[in-house]
């Protein structure tokens, strides 16, 4: 399994998004507003499944704002932290 | 009812002669204007008495509608003089008012943890001028504060012109404030939130009964303490003399960090939340200030006890 599958996999297992595959979630897809429709409580899960998952903190607004575009988006992020 | 919003009721010029009054004439000056104003929105403002009546109607059940009247009027002096004091910190700097925080050691062994803490407040008491008090605290004081442009009602520091003793965290940022507030709390630093009021749609309350009836309350600072395993400390504040305000410590909650995440999950952190408002306005009921209907359309949750299912 790729990153971006294993981590669509991840936010549909624990944002427990009901009546979503990660068929329905496209790697440019925004995660916040329009698309996903995640919002700011889900924003505290996806650090945490950073955190839990793949050993990766979240440490400023600027970062998250970054890595929470898109899958896209957190899976560069996730591999760029994984390698420092 | 007209919709609730957090801008004064007043307008900027109505705020400046109480200012004046507190500045040549003292408290007691601005609570005499106060006492006639008040008067005024019971008796003359129905659609401003309206918005106390979803608490008041349900903390006393029985009551005929002169007693009505009169309990409006106690809440709404109670609130001018929170206000004032407020401006009195700012204006006639914050010795004028005393602030007893007998619990401060116990918060402070709190924040040795080092896992920083989310002091839940409400929209009681001296809410916002119990800010001040936490200057006394050694560590760093974040406050979660949403502020409606339109507002003319200023803060005592901005009364002093001075910074705020405290970083303002905005809910309605990027993200809710979430990733600050979790940054805060790995610093080993104070967040200050509000447990009372959502903001935004419904998806991140829990209906928990309250003063009989189910109403809304926020889990999502239980969902991040439960992140970061911070503990919740219920801090509420009441006027207890004219010119003294007393904190008090009214529980610490601690999130297991495998309680999950819902609302349904956190459903026992929120109860014992509102379990002490609950008290506190069975001890302080004119200083209740939350006029927001967190009742409204709550029990339309498919289970009230179940709240969120995310």
């Amino acid at each position: 399994m790729t990153l971006n599958e294993q981590l669509k996999q991840l936010l549909i297992e624990e944002l427990n998004l009901e009546e979503i595959t990660a068929n329905d979630i496209t790697d440019d897809m925004p995660l916040f507003g329009e698309g996903l429709g995640l919002d700011s409580l889900d924003a505290v899960e996806l650090v945490v499944i950073l955190e839990k998952h793949f050993g990766v903190q979240v440490k400023s607004l600027e970062e998250g704002r970054i890595a929470f575009q898109s899958i896209n988006a957190l899976t560069a992020y996730v591999e760029e932290k994984r390698t420092k | 009812m007209p919709a609730w919003t957090s801008r004064s009721i007043g307008t900027r010029a109505q705020h400046r002669i109480f200012y004046f009054l507190i500045r040549y004439g003292g408290r007691r000056c601005a609570y005499l204007l106060l006492s006639l104003v008040a008067l005024y929105y019971v008796l003359c403002r129905p659609s401003i008495r309206a918005k106390a009546t979803p608490y008041l109607s349900r903390r006393f059940r029985k009551r005929s509608f002169l007693r009505r009247l009169t309990d409006s009027y106690r809440m709404f002096v109670a609130l001018g003089q929170v206000l004032i004091d407020r401006a009195i910190i700012g204006i006639l700097r914050e010795k004028c008012i005393e602030f007893s925080f007998p619990e401060r050691e116990a918060l402070l062994h709190l924040v040795e943890e080092g896992r920083g803490i989310i002091l839940m407040t409400a929209h009681v008491g001296c809410w916002q001028a119990a800010m001040a008090a936490l200057r006394m605290m050694d560590v760093p004081v974040h406050l979660v504060l949403r502020r409606e442009e339109g507002d003319v009602d200023l803060h005592y520091y901005e009364h002093e012109g001075t910074k705020a003793p405290f970083a303002i965290i905005d809910p309605t940022g990027p993200m809710g404030g979430v990733i600050e507030i979790m940054q805060v709390l790995k610093r080993g630093e104070i967040v200050c939130v509000m447990g009372d009021r959502r903001f935004g749609s419904r998806k991140g309350a829990v209906a928990v009964p309250f003063l009989g009836d189910q109403a809304l309350f926020p889990f999502s600072a239980f969902k991040i303490a439960s992140a970061t395993g911070a503990p919740v400390v219920v801090l509420l504040s009441h006027k207890s003399r004219p010119a003294r305000n007393d904190l008090r410590i009214y529980d610490v909650i601690r999130v297991k960090p495998d309680a999950g995440m819902s609302g349904k999950e956190l459903f026992p952190s929120v109860s014992r939340f509102v379990s002490a408002l609950e008290s506190y306005t069975q001890d302080h009921p004119y200083q209740f200030f939350n006029f927001f209907d967190m009742w409204e359309n709550a029990s339309q949750l498919p289970d009230g006890k179940k709240g969120n299912a995310r």
